[in-house]
């Protein structure tokens, strides 16, 4: 009498557990590197954004360097003080101390004059 | 022949072996041998060098007040390829750039792909004009990042500070003779991008950071160039000449104070500027110097002891004729000190100094006051000047040289010139520029006084400083340009003017006058010259024209300077300097 078929293979236990950890292993790997690699690309982005935001920040400071330089130039303050922004007031002539002249020293015929025309 | 089941397996699997060998060596061929190649061209289709572009200098006064700085503008472009609605982004981009429809229209229906349609757009319209473009979802229209140069004086010293052309190159100026320094470096960055063109950050490859332009110092001093500009300006309107120029500097170190020229010309508005306008005249023109010359004749003599200051020289009483040429004085002077040939500006007597020295050794006392050589400056397009040699002088070219004609000086050369009699003798190189850093004041160099050579010797100096004195006196030719309680050493000259065709212009002269203050210590050296003023003919003399506008200068320079009244003048009148301060308190 021959012997009974078997119907069913035998499972290695062992070997299963193996292999399961083994594709548990590199699926976990595979969905950390995508994980990983979908954050470099979240961090780029967000650094691509942090450089547009200094750069716009950089130029809003050169364009607000270059208005106070121009709204402080000497032409332009020049200009405010004839339009009567700037409430400056001149000195008058009559304000001004002027020196005398030394009296003329006879042994040195060259002495400095006074300029009236010069003087306004 | 009969196949067999053995031999057809043969055979297929020889074709495959045949078929993959095939694959592997064109597998080989393209990874191994073309391998450069075609690994460039695919870098090509999506790897691109992305410019970072390095920021011009900024250029500044001797107390760091800008002059030249930037602004950050767009270039806006047009791809005529990728434009989905050209009627409405003509519209769009003519209104908001107001620009002509026409223009704009034409442009925009070519088949271009690379279309200027305006540069130097202020960022905030720019982003107006992109933030309409997106809401009526018009495309084709780029941003390029840009900047832009800003004087912030406008035409306040703009001979010396020059501009840049489009391509942020200086082209005149000290933006032209600085670029090298000002302009810096630009960096680079490989970028990979997508489709959309967007750049993948994870993928950015080799890195260089641009260096920004080195900020310029310069010597000018923005307070006393103001003092200058008014006075020109006042100058430009009473007397109307063709030019003008003045120039104050610092004897001791050679340092330009300030410098402005008229014609001049907006920094700002630069492509409505004329050529004529744009020329810095202290350095690129020559003229006849006429009697302020004779500093350099008497200085010779003087110093090849030839004379002293109280020799007296027969002054032929106003008309010596030399040479079948006669010589003219304009007054009858019988003897005269060399002091006095100063003083009065004799032109006689200024010949016979010349005549003592003999040509080659005053042609070489010339030489060493430094005219017909550039002065070395640091500004582009100086020239210098015309003197010519002693073989191809004319018989009465011995008069005429010693009273400043038959040659042709730059102010800037007559202003070294009397920077060496101010200082004691020694031509200094004019400089322009103080320093330059970094943009966070880091020095990279710092540029000394450089002493060309010793000219005269001090006492020499000196002397010629005493007989200066004279000049700016009652006794002299520009009393007028006194300055109250100060003393003044200075010359005037009056020349007429050289036409374009050789030969002197009736009625038209070139005056000057040239001094420093205080007279014993000088802190500036000054040169005011006017081109063709339009003044009375009696009147039209550089003592009666530049001298006023030069004591104006100086008295305000003084004040702004700080400098102290002379001594003995203050010594002199105590009392009633007391008296003046407490009555204008009332």
């Amino acid at each position: 009498m021959s012997k009974p078929r078997r119907n069913w293979n035998e499972v290695n236990a062992a070997s299963l557990a193996r292999w399961i950890v083994l594709t548990g292993f590199l699926a976990l790997t595979g969905l950390c590197y995508v994980y990983l690699t979908l954050q470099l690309y979240h961090l780029g982005d967000r650094k691509k954004a942090l450089e547009t935001e200094v750069a716009n920040l950089r130029m809003q400071n050169e364009v607000a360097s270059a208005q106070i330089a121009a709204l402080t130039s000497r032409s332009a303050l020049q200009r405010r003080l004839k339009e009567g922004y700037l409430k400056m007031i001149p000195i008058a002539e009559h304000d001004i101390v002027r020196l005398s002249l030394p009296p003329r020293n006879p042994d040195d015929a060259i002495q400095p004059v006074s300029n009236r025309r010069s003087a306004r | 022949m009969k196949w067999n089941c053995r031999t057809r397996c043969a055979l297929v699997c020889l074709g495959f072996i045949f078929l993959f060998s095939l694959f592997s060596f064109r597998l080989i061929y393209l990874q191994m041998i073309k391998h450069d190649e075609y690994a460039g061209l695919a870098a090509e289709k999506h790897v691109i060098k992305q410019p970072i572009f390095a920021e011009r200098g900024t250029i500044l006064d001797a107390n760091n007040e800008i002059l030249a700085n930037n602004i950050p503008v767009e270039t806006v472009v047009a791809d005529a390829s990728r434009l989905n609605n050209v009627d409405a982004t003509v519209n769009l981009v003519a209104d908001e750039l107001k620009l002509p429809r026409a223009e704009v229209s034409e442009k925009l229906h070519s088949d271009r792909r690379y279309i200027v349609l305006k540069r130097e757009v202020a960022k905030a319209n720019a982003d107006l004009l992109g933030q309409k473009l997106h809401a009526q979802n018009l495309r084709g229209v780029y941003f390029e990042q840009d900047a832009t140069r800003v004087y912030p004086n406008n035409t306040m010293l703009c001979h010396v500070i020059g501009f840049t052309d489009f391509e942020h190159k200086g082209i005149q100026g000290v933006e032209g003779s600085l670029d090298e320094y000002l302009h810096g470096q630009d960096g680079y960055r490989y970028i990979e991008h997508n489709r959309a063109g967007q750049e993948i950050v994870l993928y950015r490859g080799q890195e260089r950071a641009p260096r920004n332009g080195y900020q310029v110092h310069l010597t000018v001093d923005l307070n006393l160039q103001n003092i200058v500009e008014n006075e020109i300006d006042a100058a430009m309107r009473e007397y109307s000449p063709k030019k003008a120029t003045i120039i104050l500097m610092r004897p001791q170190t050679g340092e330009i104070l300030a410098m402005a020229n008229r014609p001049a010309f907006d920094l700002n508005k630069r492509a409505d500027a004329k050529p004529e306008e744009m020329k810095n005249r202290a350095i690129c023109d020559m003229m006849e110097p006429g009697s302020t010359f004779k500093i350099v004749t008497a200085a010779a003599a003087l110093n090849e002891h030839k004379y002293s200051l109280d020799s007296y020289i027969f002054c032929e009483n106003g008309v010596w004729n030399y040479g079948g040429t006669p010589l003219h004085d304009h007054a009858a002077f019988s003897d005269l000190s060399v002091k006095d040939i100063l003083v009065k500006s004799s032109n006689i007597g200024a010949a016979k100094l010349g005549i003592s020295l003999g040509d080659q050794k005053f042609y070489e006392y010339i030489r060493r006051f430094g005219f017909g050589e550039r002065t070395g400056v640091e500004l582009p397009g100086e020239i210098p000047g015309l003197i010519r040699p002693p073989q191809s002088w004319s018989k009465i070219s011995i008069t005429h040289i010693p009273m400043g004609h038959e040659i042709g000086v730059t102010p800037l050369q007559m202003t070294t010139a009397m920077c060496a009699i101010a200082n004691g003798g020694t031509l200094m190189t004019p400089r322009i520029v103080k320093s330059i850093t970094t943009g966070d004041g880091k020095t990279i160099s710092t540029l000394k006084p450089i002493a060309l050579r010793r000219v005269i010797s001090s006492q020499t100096a000196a002397q010629i400083g005493m007989a200066l004195r004279g000049v700016v006196s009652d006794r002299g030719t520009a009393a007028a340009a006194a300055v109250p309680g100060f003393i003044i050493a200075g010359k005037t000259g009056t020349a007429q003017k050289v036409g374009p065709h050789g030969g002197y212009e009736k009625g038209k002269e070139v005056v000057s006058f040239c001094g420093y203050l205080p007279a014993d210590h000088p802190e500036f050296v000054g040169l005011v010259v006017l081109d063709d003023a339009q003044t009375k003919p009696e009147q039209n003399y550089g003592g009666q024209v530049a001298g006023p506008i030069f004591s104006r200068i100086a008295e305000k320079a003084a004040r702004y300077l700080d400098l102290e009244p002379h001594e003995e003048i203050r010594k002199a009148v105590p009392v009633e300097r007391v008296a003046l301060t407490s009555s204008s308190r009332h």
